[in-house]
C-alpha cells in the first residue's frame, strides 16, 4: 500500500481549514457564542434542590398540634402551602391536575393521640409520576419529622443510633458546582462533533472532495489537518466554561489546570474524530449534521453521568456507556475541578478515553474513501 | 526542466453506474503530448472516463495502461504528475487566487524558487496577476476556470485531465483558455479535454467522439471528418442523431 503521512501536507489542510473557520461567521458563532450560552442556561437554570412545593393541606383535627404540624411544612421553605378545598378526595385530586406535588392529610384524633397515647400519624401523599421530585421530598421529610417531633413534644428524640451526614467536596450541595464542570463535558462533546461532522461532508457537497482526492493527499493528513484548528477552537471553549464557572459561578477549581487541560484535549480529540467519522460516512451536510445530534448531544446530555448517575442504570447500559468518550471526561472533569483528584486516581478514565480517542480516529482513517465509488 | 512524457491505452472499458452502462468496452490510445478531445453530449461518459482513468472509480472490466515512450509504468509512481480539473466547481470559495496556489503548492510539495517561478508565469499567462487576492467564489467563470487550471498546472504535470473546463464561460475566454491549452500543449504535455461543446473538436490534435458509453469515431479532427464525410462536427453531430447514435 502507497502509504506515506507527511506532516507538511496535514498542515497545508489545517492551514485552509482555519482560514474557512475564520471566515465563516455560523461555525466562529457556533464555537464562541455556544458555550457560553450553555454554561449560562445550565448553569443558571438547572436546580437539582426543589423548592416552592405545592403542598395540599387538609387538616381535619384544626387543633393547635396540627396548626403546629403545618407550621413545621410552611416555615422550612420547602413548601407552599395550598389550603385543602374540602374533602380527602379533594386533597388528592390536587395531585391529578398538578396543583400539589404531595398532600398532608391530618386526621380528626390528631392532637388526641398524642396526648392520650404519646405518639400519633399524619398521611403524606407524593406524586410518584414525577419521581425525581417525589424522591428530593421524601429526602426533605427525615429532617422536617425531627423538627415536627421537636415543636410538638418539646424533646428532642435520641435515635439509638445517628449517621452524622457530612458532605464532601461540595459541602452546601450547590448545583451549579455539581453541574458546571459537567458542562465542560457537554459544551466540547456538542461542538466538536457537530463542527467536524459538517466539514468532510461539505467538501464532499462542494464538489472540492473530488479535487483533493486527485492530488498526493492521504486520508490521515486530510483528518489529522482537519482536527488541529478544531482542537485549537475546542480548547478556547474550554478555558471559557472554566473562567465563567471560576469566576461567574464561584466554584473553586480544586485540581490541577495542566491535567485538565491534557483530559480536555484528548477527550476533544475522540469527540472531533466521532464528527469525523460521522462526516466521512455520510456525505451530505444535513444528515451528518442530524446524526451528530443523535450521536453526540443525546448520550453527552443522558448517558455520561451529566445528570442522571450511570451507578443506578441496569447493567448492560451502564457497560454500553463505556464507549462514549463523555462518560470517561465526565470522570476525569468532576475529579479534577471539584475533588482535586491527580492522574493516579484517575488512570482508568485516561486510558479509556485514550483508547477511545484512538479507535475512532483509525475507523475515521479506515473509511474514509480515496475515490468516488458510490 | 525535462517533463516526463506520459501516454495512456485502455482496453475494453466497461463502468456500470446504479442501472445505467456508463461506459460499455471503450478501448483508445492518448498519445503522449498530444492535446485529445473528448467529445459527446451530456451522458456520453465523458466524466466517468476521466474519473476511472484517474482511479476515481474502478472500471467492472479493461483494463487502463500508462506509458513512457511506450514502455508500460506503474500508475502509483507517476500519479502526482496527473493533473485533473473536474467538472464541477471544486475550488474553495472563500478562498483567494493566491491562497489557493499557496495551498497546492503544499499540496503537491512544490520547492519554493520553483513555485515562485511557476505561479508567477501562470499568473501572467492567465492575465490572473491583478486578482490574486480576490476570493473563487467572487471570480467571473472564465476567471474561475483559469484558477482551476492554474491550481492544475502549478505542479508541471505530465498530463492534464480537464472536464468540460469552457462549459459556462464567454467566448473571449474560452479563446485565451484554448490559446492557453495549446502554449501548454508543445511543452509535451499530454491533455485530454472533455467538452460537449462540437466547436472545439477541430482545435484538438486528436478527437475521440463518445455516444452512450460507447466511442463511435476516434482520429484527427479532420480524419474524422472525411471518414464520415461530412464537414463540420456540427454536420457529423446532427447526422448522428438523425441516425439515432445519439
Amino acid at each position: 500500500m502507497n502509504f506515506k503521512f507527511n506532516i507538511k501536507r496535514a498542515l497545508s489542510i489545517a492551514k485552509k481549514e482555519q482560514f474557512h473557520i475564520m471566515r465563516d461567521p455560523f461555525t466562529l458563532t457556533m464555537a464562541t457564542v455556544l458555550p457560553v450560552l450553555l454554561v449560562l442556561i445550565f448553569g443558571l437554570a438547572i436546580e437539582f434542590n426543589v423548592k416552592d412545593i405545592g403542598l395540599t393541606v387538609h387538616d381535619s383535627d384544626r387543633t393547635f398540634s396540627s396548626r403546629k404540624l403545618v407550621e413545621v411544612f410552611s416555615s422550612s421553605q420547602y413548601f407552599n402551602i395550598n389550603p385543602s378545598r374540602g374533602s380527602i378526595v379533594d386533597a388528592i385530586n390536587d395531585l391529578d391536575s398538578e396543583r400539589s406535588k404531595a398532600s398532608l392529610i391530618i386526621e380528626p384524633e390528631f392532637e388526641h393521640n398524642l396526648l392520650a397515647h404519646g405518639n400519633t400519624k399524619a398521611q403524606f401523599v407524593l406524586d410518584g409520576a414525577d419521581n425525581s421530585t417525589a424522591g428530593v421530598i421524601l429526602g426533605y421529610l427525615g429532617g422536617i419529622q425531627k423538627a415536627a417531633n421537636f415543636k410538638l413534644t418539646g424533646t428532642l428524640v435520641k435515635e439509638p443510633i445517628e449517621l452524622k451526614t457530612r458532605y464532601l467536596f461540595n459541602p452546601e450541595l450547590s448545583s451549579p458546582w455539581f453541574i458546571v464542570p459537567g458542562l465542560a463535558v457537554v459544551v466540547i462533546a456538542i461542538l466538536s462533533i457537530l463542527l467536524t461532522a459538517l466539514t468532510v461532508a461539505r467538501e464532499w457537497e462542494n464538489g472540492s472532495m473530488e479535487l483533493l482526492l486527485s492530488t498526493p493527499v492521504q486520508p490521515l493528513e486530510i483528518i489529522i489537518g482537519k482536527l488541529i484548528p478544531y482542537t485549537v477552537i475546542g480548547l478556547a471553549a474550554v478555558l471559557l466554561v472554566v473562567l465563567v464557572a471560576i469566576l461567574g459561578f464561584g466554584i473553586p477549581f480544586a485540581g490541577n489546570f495542566i491535567l485538565f487541560g491534557f483530559g480536555s484535549l484528548i477527550f476533544l480529540i475522540a469527540c472531533l474524530a466521532q464528527g469525523m467519522l460521522i462526516s466521512v460516512l455520510i456525505r451530505t451536510q444535513q444528515l451528518a449534521m442530524q446524526i451528530a445530534m443523535i450521536t453526540g448531544l443525546l448520550p453527552s446530555l443522558l448517558m455520561s453521568g451529566f445528570i442522571f448517575p450511570l451507578e443506578s442504570m441496569p447493567k448492560y447500559p451502564q457497560n454500553f456507556t463505556s464507549i462514549l468518550p463523555s462518560k470517561w471526561f465526565m470522570i476525569i472533569s468532576r475529579g479534577i475541578f471539584l475533588k482535586g483528584a491527580d492522574f493516579s486516581d484517575l488512570k482508568l478514565p485516561f486510558i479509556g478515553l485514550f483508547l477511545l480517542s484512538a479507535i475512532l480516529i483509525i475507523t475515521a482513517t479506515k473509511k474514509f474513501k480515496k475515490d468516488l465509488e458510490p | 526542466m525535462q517533463q516526463m512524457s506520459i501516454g495512456i491505452k485502455i482496453n475494453n472499458i466497461k463502468k456500470k453506474l446504479g442501472p445505467n452502462q456508463a461506459l460499455n468496452g471503450v478501448s483508445t490510445h492518448f498519445e503522449e503530448g498530444l492535446l485529445h478531445g473528448l467529445i459527446g453530449p451530456e451522458g456520453a461518459g465523458k466524466t466517468t472516463l476521466l474519473r476511472t482513468l484517474l482511479n476515481l472509480l474502478t472500471p467492472d472490466e479493461g483494463t487502463v495502461q500508462f506509458t513512457n515512450h511506450g514502455t508500460n509504468i506503474d500508475y502509483n509512481s507517476i500519479r502526482s504528475s496527473i493533473a485533473y480539473m473536474p467538472q464541477q466547481q471544486s475550488l474553495y470559495a472563500d478562498l483567494s487566487i493566491s491562497e489557493h496556489l499557496d495551498f497546492f503548492r503544499d499540496l503537491y510539495q512544490i520547492p519554493q524558487d520553483v513555485y515562485l517561478k511557476r505561479r508567477e508565469e501562470l499568473l501572467h499567462i492567465t492575465r490572473l496577476d491583478k486578482f490574486i487576492d480576490r476570493p473563487a467564489g467572487k471570480l467571473s467563470g472564465g476567471m474561475y476556470k483559469k484558477l482551476g487550471l492554474m491550481c492544475a498546472l502549478l505542479q508541471s504535470p505530465a498530463a492534464i485531465l480537464l472536464d468540460e473546463p469552457t462549459n459556462g464561460v464567454d467566448p473571449i475566454s474560452r479563446r485565451e483558455f484554448w490559446d492557453l491549452l495549446h502554449r501548454l500543449s508543445k511543452e509535451n504535455i499530454l491533455i485530454i479535454f472533455a467538452t460537449a461543446y462540437m466547436d472545439e473538436a477541430e482545435r484538438c490534435d486528436r478527437v475521440h467522439i463518445l455516444s452512450t458509453g460507447s466511442l463511435i469515431a476516434e482520429g484527427t479532427p479532420r480524419g474524422v471528418l472525411e471518414r464520415e464525410n461530412v464537414e463540420s462536427y456540427d454536420a457529423l453531430f446532427i447526422k448522428r442523431a438523425a441516425e439515432g447514435v445519439l
